[in-house]
């Protein structure tokens, strides 16, 4: 079953200084728009290629990116800096609407786009358990059902009751990753944020995705620079360059029926 | 040639978005994400089942307030108390400005009470979109929940200073005058929640824009300094003699709410039917344009804050 397709994606972005000229932009936007005819600034924008100096002021951070991910399938997405993986992520997690093309979803989303998010530094690691269980769409009774578990995997035990101002990095990103590992999500979202965490810690985040997607059925989307992770944990990667995909390196392992 | 591509299939695809809101196109998708969303699809549902977020940033906000203060709560009661000792010195005895037969110190502590819950609901909700960007670019909830939130915790603390009026009211009935208030006090709840509706629609709208003119959070500092002398606070409306002068309060529409507010709380007011409709179809029409607004921008405020 496909419980992510991705059609025709694109992203344009605004690079340099926000100014005044923009709102002579707005203005001719808009008047294009009510005379029926295309955003004029679609045309443009330049291939995201940070090396090279452009002037246009619009850039594609993604453009026409198709792929659909299956059921329990763990894709890992790279590329260097700057490829569009993070705005890519950012979509899926609706931080933030393509310009065009459009991304069909199936059941609940968790992401964890950065270390941290969602922690509210003055609050203890308890309170903050349930205020990003809830932010990623739980119900308090949920967060209390597997409020043992994740303080249990994330092995902070001794400062639960501490403000997470007080917290390592480290220790955050735990935190973070074990909220997010179990909740009843059936999409978890995961950007580069175990680099963080030690080896151990590491090694533990990465077997359990794999038992969420293969016991629970769970679609993981993974994205990271060391390459031995990818392929120690992915069914099928897929690389990002100058936000386009790059289709001659498509590399994808058929899983075995979930 | 790649580009041009781009652009018509951007075309095509609109007409195909359109298409898979319907649900027995293709699937049933839980999750649809495109460029825009519906005109009128206001996500009410989804925002029901944040309602623990909702509670959560709430009390959040409550407690933040206090840490590390030596009065905590006592501030809420303190900052009115002085700003009514100030006003009551200024505007009644050394401008001798009527205050429709009350006594002053209640009329201005209705006043300041009924101010601040619109003021602090109008400047928290238009701020929201650039105060929280570093939640709102990590995670998803529906963004409404944050102007909700904000108008429910301005609402308690209006709740509390409210309480502040009982004794001054007391007292003075002890001291022989007479409040004629009755079934009057059954309109307190509809000028509360035209408050707090006008206040967030009014935030909703600014804080849409000020996501990308960053000016609206200097014009909202002073206008809402501003708006207070041109609703009557320090005054009543009763006092306005010139006609054409009355036509430019009226035309703000909190005006008929506070004198609304202050008839159902003390008794004394001008309220007029006409001037209710109008500040009602005012909030109506507000709500409507701030909601379309704010879940336009929501969309991608992240990209320009």
């Amino acid at each position: 079953m496909i419980t992510i397709k991705v059609e025709q994606l694109s992203k344009q972005y605004m690079i340099g200084e926000q100014s005044t000229g923009f709102l002579f932009h707005d203005m001719n936007r808009w008047w294009h728009r009510i005379q029926g005819k295309d955003d004029p600034y679609l045309k443009i924008s330049d291939l995201n290629d940070r090396t090279i100096r452009k002037t246009s002021g619009y850039v594609w951070a993604l453009r026409d990116i198709n792929f659909e991910v299956n059921q329990g399938e763990v894709l890992g997405i790279v590329g260097s800096n700057g490829a569009g993986k993070s705005t890519l992520l950012k979509i899926l997690s609706r931080i933030t609407a393509p310009t065009s093309g459009t991304v069909k979803m199936k059941g609940r989303v968790a992401s964890l786009l950065e270390v941290g998010t969602g922690f509210h530094p003055e609050l203890t690691g308890r309170e903050n358990i349930f205020m990003k269980g809830t932010i990623l769409g739980m119900r308090t009774q949920e967060v209390k059902r597997h409020f043992d578990e994740i303080v249990e995997f994330a092995g902070v035990q001794k400062y639960i009751d501490t403000p997470v101002k007080k917290y390592s990095s480290g220790m955050y990103v735990r935190l973070a990753f074990s909220v997010a590992a179990h909740i009843s999500a059936d999409i978890l979202i995961i950007d580069e944020v175990l680099a963080v965490g030690d080896n151990e810690f590491q090694q533990k985040c990465i077997d359990k995705m794999k038992s969420v997607s293969t016991e629970q059925g769970k679609t993981v989307l993974f994205v990271s620079h060391n390459m031995k992770t990818i392929q120690d944990l992915c069914s099928s990667v897929i690389t990002l360059r100058n936000g386009e995909l790059d289709r001659s390196n498509i590399y994808y392992k058929p899983l075995i029926a979930v | 040639m790649a580009l041009e591509k781009i652009i018509t299939s951007s075309s095509d695809l609109k007409k195909n978005t359109t298409a898979s809101f319907d649900p027995g196109a293709e699937g049933n998708w839980d999750i649809v994400i495109g460029p825009t969303n519906p005109l009128f699809n206001f996500q009410f549902k989804e925002i029901w089942s944040y309602r623990d977020l909702l509670r959560m940033f709430i009390r959040r906000d409550f407690a933040a307030q206090y840490k590390q203060t030596i009065l905590g709560p006592l501030w809420h009661l303190i900052q009115p108390l002085l700003t009514t000792l100030f006003f009551y010195v200024v505007f009644s005895r050394i401008a001798k400005i009527s205050t429709d037969g009350l006594p002053p110190v209640l009329f201005y502590l209705s006043g300041i009470t009924c101010w601040n819950f619109f003021s602090s609901i109008f400047t928290g909700c238009s701020n929201i979109f650039v105060q929280n960007a570093w939640l709102f670019s990590k995670v998803y909830f529906p963004r409404l929940i944050m102007p909700i939130g904000n108008a429910i915790g301005a609402l308690l603390r209006f709740g509390i200073q409210l309480l502040l009026l009982l004794p001054f009211f007391m007292y003075y009935s002890f001291n022989g005058y007479d409040f004629s208030i009755g079934w009057s006090i059954l309109l307190l709840p509809v000028a509360i929640l035209m408050m707090s509706l006008i206040g967030l629609s009014m935030g909703i709208i600014i804080s849409s824009l000020t996501v990308k003119y960053r000016d609206m959070t200097i014009i909202v500092g002073f206008a809402t300094q501003l708006l207070m002398f041109a609703t009557p606070i320090v005054y009543p409306s009763s006092m306005i003699d010139s006609e054409s002068l009355r036509f430019w309060i009226m035309l703000n529409p909190l005006t008929s709410v506070v004198e609304l507010f202050r008839f159902a709380s003390l008794g004394v007011g001008t309220v007029s039917i006409a001037g209710t409709m109008y500040s009602f179809a005012f909030m109506v029409i507000a709500l409507i344009v701030g909601l379309i607004l704010f879940n336009r921008t929501q969309l991608t405020a992240q990209d320009k804050v």
